[in-house]
């Protein structure tokens, strides 16, 4: 069978799926890139290789997220897209009619804008990460809640508090300043949700014409709290598809479906197995001008594969990949 | 013979060249400080106030560099208003007392105020004290001054009939701009994009990280405010503002929407840096006019990050869309073609 790979480097989880030649769904797995997405990227190949039957062949890679270059080196992409082509691509697939994508992921959060299928007008958020996922982490840390327990308890709340949205910073003081004051902490953390929720529309959505089909993807979409909170800030039903979370490396591997069939060539894909070989990262700071960038080199044994990082072209190294 | 330090930043990219001929005919010599890099930035970054833009820190940057280059004085102006009853940003009025405060090491100061709102005297009196110091003739500050319009008026237009940017119209002039790291390949790229902005953020490419390279190495023919004509930039104030505000509203509003009606353009970039107060409000007007036109259009906002990969995300991301939009829109062209032939 011929299958396609998909893998979504994010600054918090790494994606990878397979798909087999009607865009369907073979295998997806979700892991948390732990800072380590050299390693992560290897472990998910490994395990995809185990569960996969002998006969399946991998005749097309692609690679996203913010890790994609990394990424496309190591496991030998035919193509490397920005994430929000990938997530457009992904989530046209399940939702033809879509008009707006709403993701929230680890460190930022974007809006997408479609019309016929194509995207028109896009968003992400600016220099702060305010109201990501990483928050919502760290705030479930600080409550001690497990984060899979966030949402269902969001759900529970009576008389959701107020807080203010526009700085974590400042949500945090006003979430402590709640708690003291005796508020419930359902109704905190669902208050949280709607100010996170405000934030977004208020941040990325703004000026964007939102119209439905409206879907919410990015891992994010697991908290029912935040599901809630977006369709009562929105005033519209959210459609949270049954692998949101992988859409973009499903998106991914669909654009490597189409460059494969554009081009029919060969894919570069290293195999499960070859990309364990011993790859390493190393970083150097260039001096050649004053502005000592820091370059990192990526080597597969003693191969240099890539290297990037710098102002200029000096050093500049990337396998021929069509990107975007 | 006077050395006169120019920083290559801010309002450097739209008045070198007046500058340099007026300081020159002067009998001065003109010292322009290298291209930014880390440790101008650093510099500006550790003695400027917290609450100023980046371009401003980095002018601190350049005054400090331009002292370790033992020049005599560095040319500090501090612009008003350019047309009467415009205003300008605070950052502007008051640059040189902003450098004085911050930079206290500095070589001396040579200021100019300039508010065409005061009349032609106060500008002319403005200009004559400016060139005091090099000669007590005034009719050699007049000749010079007369220069340095004539140069202006040159450089202007050399940027507008080749198509070239600031930087590429400074050093084919003979002066001392550096070149953009890929040269301007005029209709190679198959996508046009207009890139509006401040000078200072769009031709700084420490600051934007390289931002019109990247977008040519991509495929994109990239156009700027500076070659679009002045009745256009006029025209596009009008159409999106009624009337202009700000001195330095024409290579934003005024350049967003001359190109958003221009049909061979396909898409628009306005690039500004956090924390602009003035375009803050304009790009409110662009998005919104951006959105009414249904024109391609994405704001980017600039800051200190050293990282780049969330600006060449979303620039990948943008000619991708144009890419797809285009692509669509043939395909969908095509098929109606079709269709009515069929009913045909």
């Amino acid at each position: 069978m011929r299958a396609y790979l998909g893998v979504d480097v994010g600054s918090v989880t790494t994606k990878l799926v397979l798909l087999d030649e009607n865009d369907q769904l073979l295998e997806r797995l979700y892991l948390r890139t732990l800072g380590r997405p050299i390693e992560v990227i290897q472990e998910g190949l490994a395990e995809l290789g185990r569960r996969q039957p002998q006969h399946l062949e991998v005749v097309g890679v692609g690679t996203t997220g913010s890790g994609r270059y990394l990424a496309g080196v190591l496991v030998g992409a035919d193509v490397i897209k920005n994430e929000i082509t990938a997530l457009a691509v992904g989530a046209s697939q399940y939702v033809p009619e879509v008009q707006t994508i709403i993701e929230i992921g680890g460190q930022d959060s974007k809006i997408i804008i479609l019309r016929d299928g194509v995207a028109v007008d896009f968003a992400m958020n600016t220099v702060c990460a305010a109201g990501t996922g990483a928050f919502l982490d760290q705030q479930a840390y600080r409550l001690s809640l497990r984060i899979e327990d966030f949402g269902p308890l969001a759900l529970k709340a009576k008389t959701p508090v107020r807080i203010a949205g526009r700085c974590t910073v400042f949500a945090e003081s006003d979430m402590i300043h709640k708690q003291q004051m005796g508020h419930r902490v359902e109704d905190i953390i669902y208050g949280l949700c709607q100010a996170l929720a405000r934030n977004y529309l208020n941040n990325v959505g703004q000026g964007k014409d939102l119209r439905p089909p409206v879907v919410f993807l990015g891992g994010v979409a697991f908290n029912q709290g935040m599901v809630r909170a977006i369709q009562e800030a929105l005033g519209m039903p959210v459609i949270v598809l049954p692998y949101h979370e992988v859409m973009g490396a499903i998106g991914a591997a669909i654009l490597a479906r189409e460059q494969m069939s554009l081009n029919g060539a060969t894919t570069r894909f290293r195999g499960f197995e070859a990309s364990r070989a011993a790859c390493r990262a190393s970083s150097f700071e260039c001096k050649a001008c004053p502005n000592l960038c820091e370059i990192v080199q990526v080597r597969i044994g003693r191969k240099v594969m890539a290297r990037w990082g710098g102002r200029c072209d000096r050093w500049e190294l990337k396998e021929e990949v069509p990107d975007g | 013979m006077i050395r006169v330090g120019i920083p290559q930043a801010l309002l450097y990219y739209q008045y070198y060249p007046m500058w340099q001929a007026f300081f020159q005919a002067l009998g001065a010599e003109v010292v322009v400080s290298p291209p930014t890099a880390r440790p101008t930035v650093e510099a500006g970054l550790a003695r400027m106030v917290a609450e100023t833009c980046l371009p401003v820190k980095v002018y601190g940057g350049h005054v400090c560099h331009l002292r370790e280059l033992g020049v005599d004085c560095v040319f500090v102006p501090a612009i008003r208003a350019t047309e009467p009853g415009l205003f300008n940003c605070s950052k502007f009025l008051g640059l040189p007392d902003l450098i004085r405060a911050t930079v206290e090491d500095s070589s001396p100061l040579l200021e100019i105020d300039i508010d065409v709102g005061q009349g032609r005297g106060a500008l002319q009196r403005a200009i004559y004290r400016l060139g005091w110091p090099f000669t007590w003739n005034p009719l050699h500050i007049r000749k010079a001054a007369l220069a340095a319009w004539e140069a202006h008026l040159g450089f202007q237009a050399l940027m507008r009939e080749r198509k070239l940017t600031p930087p590429e119209a400074i050093e084919g002039s003979g002066g001392e701009g550096h070149a953009l790291d890929s040269r301007c390949l005029p209709d190679t790229g198959s996508l046009v994009i207009a890139v509006v902005g401040h000078p200072y953020c769009l031709y700084d490419s420490y600051i934007n990280h390289n931002l019109l390279g990247r977008l040519r190495r991509m495929g994109v023919r990239v156009i700027t405010p500076e070659m679009a004509p002045a009745q256009g930039l006029e025209m596009g104030i009008r159409r999106l503002a009624r009337f202009k505000y700000w001195v330095y509203e024409a290579e934003v509003t005024g350049a967003a929407g001359y190109y958003l009606e221009d049909p061979a353009v396909d898409g628009v970039i306005a690039v500004v840096v956090f924390g602009c107060g003035p375009d803050s409000t304009m790009l409110d007007v662009v998005q919104r006019a951006a959105r009414r036109q249904e024109k391609p259009y994405m704001g980017l906002v600039l800051d200190e990050h050293t990282g780049e990969a969330g600006l060449v995300t979303r620039l990948e991301a943008f000619v991708d869309m144009i890419d797809r939009r285009k692509s669509a829109r043939g395909s969908w062209e095509a098929g109606s073609m079709e269709k009515r032939r069929e009913c045909a």
